[in-house]
């Protein structure tokens, strides 16, 4: 779990406990988890359907709360907030790109952007904008709308959200899910270049061998407990260890 | 089919709430009137029988002569005399008859001071008669002491003669016509079995005093009582034999029932004034539940993509939606009929609290159910057409789209229907109101719903350009959230519209109202300023006394009265209403809207605009005839406003053909060095002798108590209108509710983006005001618009200003705003509260 070298941690949670429901239908989702994100990492959450990804993303990125347990932002400790200073968190250092859904239908492709900074009241940077925009190759499509775009094209105005207000960490789950294989391929490859190029934290919830295959590691998740990671994955490697898993 | 449509009700309720909402709102208005009316009709169908229940055969008038064919004058009021009344006696069957007359005046209580308001006047009116001796005459039972024997006596009935402070023994003023009588009280009485007469006071006093006072020993109706087993109709029949002509004899029971009957179709009235005020709040219900549908078709156009898509038929769609709208309609339709009643209930328990037992027993009529089912069903079914015919259309294939928002279909159709519907209603409107045409309100109130229909199609194109126009300024002032407001109310345009324009509805008929009124009070300012009079007179019980007219013309420092009298005369077969002023006097008090003035009739007469319509001119003779003679005149000149008389002649010619004529205003002019104010203390004091209920108001007085009567209009016909505007804002919050709804991703994206609850809050916050304020504005300039057009149209009755009522527009637009932020509480906390994580689940 560590390394030799010291690491920030961008996010981390100590004894994470879900519970859904209660008495005879109560549902155990995470289960005492410990996890630390290191910064400017891409890392991928797996495991079989129902063992807890998605509600690990939620808590720590603080959309849900923690049964018990703790968790961090940085420095920031997440539980215990109120919800309107979780609200703020969320809108100052954290991205977010969701499986479907992603846009507001009303708002361009730009205004979907600058969303988060127009929330803020932030100015936007516009070299850094130019820039997300070049990389995603979206500039000829700022001023569609959502319905005008395609999955793969709606999916990258998502990350380019998320990228631009520089948050800390991005969340996303299942980023690729909706999308053909190509068009998948190309979202990963921006996600990790952001990782690469810009230092950028991204923390994916993932059931696709191939999309974990662009992470730096792979946390294994199976009942609402880390089983497992894997670093410098590949395909085939993380396909054996689910098979493993009985997946 | 049913089945499914009653489920699908039930399966998701709360979005059918406000629609249900609304339309019981109408329905109950038209049941609480007809539940209120059926028990008024029963409780004076008691009274009736009470009235009459003594008198087996009673001698009247006949109501049915046809004054223009016989001769109109032989029935006024004092028609019978002594010698008929023996005649009606002596006929075979007949036990005893009795000649019966009311005396016009009020009982005085006994701490009465005068004062000079109108209003005050003698309280509740007096029914002061003559006394038979016979409970069966006279409907009222000796209680206390004895009958009026002596001239100078008097009873009254048990509950008026402690609440007027007075004890047997005392001396009773009564204020009358012919000045203030004086009376001993020497008993007590009580009318029918309890007494109940809603606050009048009930008098008796001897015959030949009451023939003294009116100053006519004639009566108005003899009473008859027939013998032991004789048989009243044919007894009624006998007496219809001797009778003068235009006189009719008519059986106790029959009266009774003639007179429900009568007071039944008032209250008809009554019941169709609220039928209209119930349709106005269902027409504007209507719009919810177009909306609602609406929302609802898309929201489940999967669904019924898949239903297609497995076999279902367009047209079983369709009926299935039909049916969906009928579960609402008899479900809501029930509460409203329910929530009528009780509210019926509630308002007769408390009106009776204060005007004692007027209300029959109060149970739910018929009528009530039957026009409330069918009102709410006829309103809900239509408003569904629609939506359901929208939803039969659906293809199979929108079962496999992502996303359920309607389709961007253009607006070109719609605005060419809606273009076309206000042209329509517009024109229909200028030739109801401009061409002389008979029944001008057909037309005017049709083009009114066309012009509405036709508005709220084009509103939703105006929307979209105005939606932009206000996303600049929105953005400036609430950022993000007033970004988003913006296109919200942009992106489906007709729902916004038909949501606005439910409240423009509303808000244009109080517009129209409003400047209806305001122009009305220019109207009376416009007059007043025509007036050089120092005081115009009244009587608070009635007709103005001449002996009160002769009183102040007796005061130093009164230049002169002159008076406007009123009557009726045959012209060329016909009746027509006829004015009389005195010509010397008549222009210098008053700038009357006339060519020349008055002082050239020269013992001729004036014609009004009706009279020149129907082909007088100046310079014809006309022959009027009147009640006590007939006068050939030469028109010598125009009276300019119509409405008011058709001929206006001078005083001599007007007792020539009237005798003594009821004067309707009666104007004082003082000398030019008097003060008005210690005039009129002086006057009042010299009327406080002998007319103390006559008042004088200061044509500023006038000026305001006119003003108050026309804004009591105002809120009545606001209040009226509530129930409509109540029900708009309720589509307001409901078209926001089913949209919180349907953007539940949306609010849980930006929720996970960071944007706060408050802001989600005033995201919604604002679309629901722009909305409000937008609808409020449309409503203001068609009802200004349209009240504008109806003021002109009644130019000839005087009408010469429009009044925009600026005021009124702006608290308005005030209220709008506010019944915004109000109509978005419950949408805005439902959206502020969604669940993030729920919203943003990727699983439909
Ligand atoms: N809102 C919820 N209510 C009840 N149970 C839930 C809820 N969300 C998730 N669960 C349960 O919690 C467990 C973990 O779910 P989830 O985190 O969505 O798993 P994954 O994303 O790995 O498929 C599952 O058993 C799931 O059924
Ligand atoms: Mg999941």
């Amino acid at each position: 779990m560590t390394t030799s070298t010291t690491v920030t941690i961008a996010a981390s949670m100590r004894g994470g406990t879900k519970d859904y429901g209660s008495g005879d239908a109560a549902v155990r989702a995470l289960d005492g988890l410990d996890v630390d994100i290191a910064q400017s990492e891409f890392t991928a959450i797996m495991g079989p359907s129902g063992s807890g990804k998605s509600t690990l993303l939620h808590t720590l990125a603080g959309l849900d709360r923690l049964t018990a347990g703790e968790s961090w932002i940085g420095e920031t400790q997440i539980t215990g907030l109120s919800e309107d200073k979780i609200t703020q968190v969320r809108r100052d250092k954290i991205g977010f790109v969701f499986q479907a859904f992603n846009l507001i239908p009303s708002l361009s492709a730009r205004e979907n952007i600058t969303l988060p900074l127009d929330i803020a009241g932030r100015d936007i940077d516009p070299a850094w904008f130019e820039e997300i925009i070049s990389i995603l190759g979206l500039g000829d499509r700022l001023t569609h709308l959502p319905a005008e775009l395609s999955g793969g094209q709606q999916q990258r105005v998502a990350v380019a959200r998320a990228l631009v207000a520089r948050p800390e960490l991005i969340f996303a789950d299942e980023p690729s899910g909706n999308l053909d294989s190509r068009s998948g391929a190309e979202l990963l490859g921006f996600m990790r270049r952001a990782v690469k190029e810009f230092g950028q934290t991204i923390v994916m919830v993932t059931h696709d061998p191939t999309a974990a295959s662009y992470s730096d590691r792979v946390l294994f998740l199976a009942d609402g407990r880390i089983v497992d990671e894997m670093r410098e994955p590949t395909a085939d490697r993380v396909l054996d260890r689910m098979k493993q898993m009985g997946h | 089919m049913f089945r499914l449509a009653v489920k699908s009700v039930r399966h998701n309720p709360k979005r059918l709430v406000l629609t249900a909402v609304a339309v019981a709102l109408g329905v109950a208005l038209a049941a609480a009137t007809f539940t209120l009316t059926n028990a008024l009709s029963g409780g004076f169908t008691k009274l009736f029988e009470e009235i009459y229940a003594g008198t087996d055969v009673i001698v009247e008038v006949d109501p049915d002569a046809d004054p223009a064919e016989e001769d109109p004058f032989a029935a006024t009021e004092s028609v019978f005399t002594g010698a008929d009344v023996d005649e009606v006696a002596a006929v075979d069957g007949v036990s005893s008859a009795w000649g019966g007359r009311q005396v016009m005046g009020s009982v005085l209580a006994a701490d009465f001071e005068p004062t000079n308001d109108v209003m005050a006047g003698g309280g509740p009116p007096s029914q002061l008669f003559n006394w038979a001796g016979d409970p069966r005459v006279d409907q009222a039972t000796l209680v206390e002491g004895d009958g009026p024997a002596a001239d100078d006596e008097i009873v009254l009935d048990l509950d008026s003669a402690p609440n007027l402070g007075y004890a047997i023994g005392d001396t009773v003023s009564v204020a009358t016509e012919a000045g203030v009588e004086e009376f001993t009280l020497v008993g007590l009485v009580r009318f029918g079995e309890s007494n109940s007469l809603q606050g009048a006071t009930l008098g008796y006093m001897t015959d030949a005093r009451s023939a003294a006072i009116n100053g006519d020993d004639g009566y108005e109706q003899i009473s008859v009582i027939v013998e032991d087993g004789a048989n009243q109709d044919a007894v009624a029949e006998a007496i219809g034999e001797i009778l003068p002509p235009d006189t009719r004899a008519i059986t106790g029971e029959a009266k009774a029932a003639e007179q429900t009957e009568a007071f039944d179709e008032i209250l008809q009235y009554i019941d169709i004034f609220a039928i209209a005020f119930a349709l106005i709040a269902l027409f504007v219900g209507a719009y919810i539940i177009v909306n609602t549908f609406r929302i609802i078709v898309t929201q489940r156009t999967r669904e019924f993509g898949l239903m297609r898509a497995i076999g279902v038929s367009g047209r079983q769609l369709r009926t299935m939606i039909l049916l969906e709208a009928l579960v609402v309609a008899v479900a809501s339709s029930t509460i409203g009929i329910v929530v009528g009643y009780l509210g019926a209930l509630g308002l007769s328990t408390l009106v009776e609290a204060f005007s004692g037992d007027i209300f029959g027993t109060v149970t739910l009529p018929l009528d009530a159910v039957l026009w409330g089912y069918s009102l709410g069903a006829l309103v809900t079914i239509v408003a569904a057409i629609m939506p359901a015919i929208h939803a039969s259309t659906i293809s199979p294939m929108e079962a496999l789209r992502e996303s359920a928002t309607e389709s961007k279909k253009p607006l070109r159709l719609r605005n060419v229907v809606g273009g076309a519907l206000t042209l329509l209603g517009v024109l229909a409107i200028v030739v109801g109101l401009y061409m002389d045409i008979e029944r001008p309100y057909i037309p005017v109130g049709a083009g009114a719903m066309i012009l509405i229909i036709g508005v709220t199609l084009l509103a939703a194109q105006v929307l979209v350009p105005l939606a932009y126009g206000l996303k600049a300024t929105l953005t400036r002032i609430f950022r993000v959230d007033g970004k988003l407001a913006a296109n919200n109310i942009h992106r489906e345009p007709r729902r916004s519209a038909n949501t606005a324009a439910a409240l423009m509805i509303g808000v244009m008929l109080l517009a129209l109202v409003a400047t209806f009124t305001e122009s009305m009070k220019s109207l009376v300012t416009e007059q007043f300023k025509g007036n050089s009079a120092d005081f115009f007179v009244f009587s608070s019980q009635g007709a103005i006394p001449t002996g009160a007219i002769e009183v102040i013309e007796g005061e130093d420092g009164v230049a002169y009265v002159t008076s406007t009298g009123l009557g009726t005369v045959l012209l060329d077969g016909g009746t027509t209403n006829v004015g009389v002023i005195d010509p010397e006097t008549a222009d210098l008090a008053f700038d009357y809207n006339n060519e020349p003035d008055f002082d050239q009739m020269d013992g001729g007469v004036f014609i009004d605009p009706s009279m020149v319509e129907a082909g007088y001119e100046v310079g014809d003779e006309l022959t009027l005839e009147g009640p006590e003679g007939t006068a050939t005149l030469t028109v010598t000149g125009r009276y300019l406003n119509e409405g008011d008389a058709q001929v206006w002649i001078d005083e001599d010619t007007g007792h020539e053909l009237l005798g003594d004529y009821p004067l309707a205003q009666s104007m004082v002019v003082l000398d030019d060095d008097v003060d008005a104010a210690e005039a009129q203390d002086q006057l009042l004091e010299a009327l406080a002798v002998d007319y103390p209920l006559v008042v004088l108001q200061s044509p500023g007085e006038f000026e305001q108590l006119a003003n108050q009567f026309i804004d009591l209009l105002l809120g009545i016909i606001s209040a009226m209108l509530g129930a409509a505007l109540v029900i708009a804002l309720l589509g307001v919050a409901n078209t926001l509710l089913l949209s919180v709804t349907e953007r539940t991703r949306e609010i849980g994206l930006l929720r996970a983006v960071g944007v706060r609850r408050r802001s989600i809050r005033r995201m919604i916050r604002i679309e629901s005001m722009v909305m409000a304020i937008f609808g409020t504005i449309l409503g203001m300039i068609l009802g200004v618009g349209l009240g504008a057009a109806l003021v002109r149209a009644l130019e000839d009755f005087g009408f010469t200003t429009i009044t925009i009522p600026w005021v009124w527009l702006l608290l308005y637009t005030i209220s709008a705003a506010i019944a915004g932020v109000l109509a978005a509480v419950w949408p805005a906390r439902r959206a502020a509260k969604l669940d993030i994580l729920q919203a943003i689940a990727f699983d439909g």
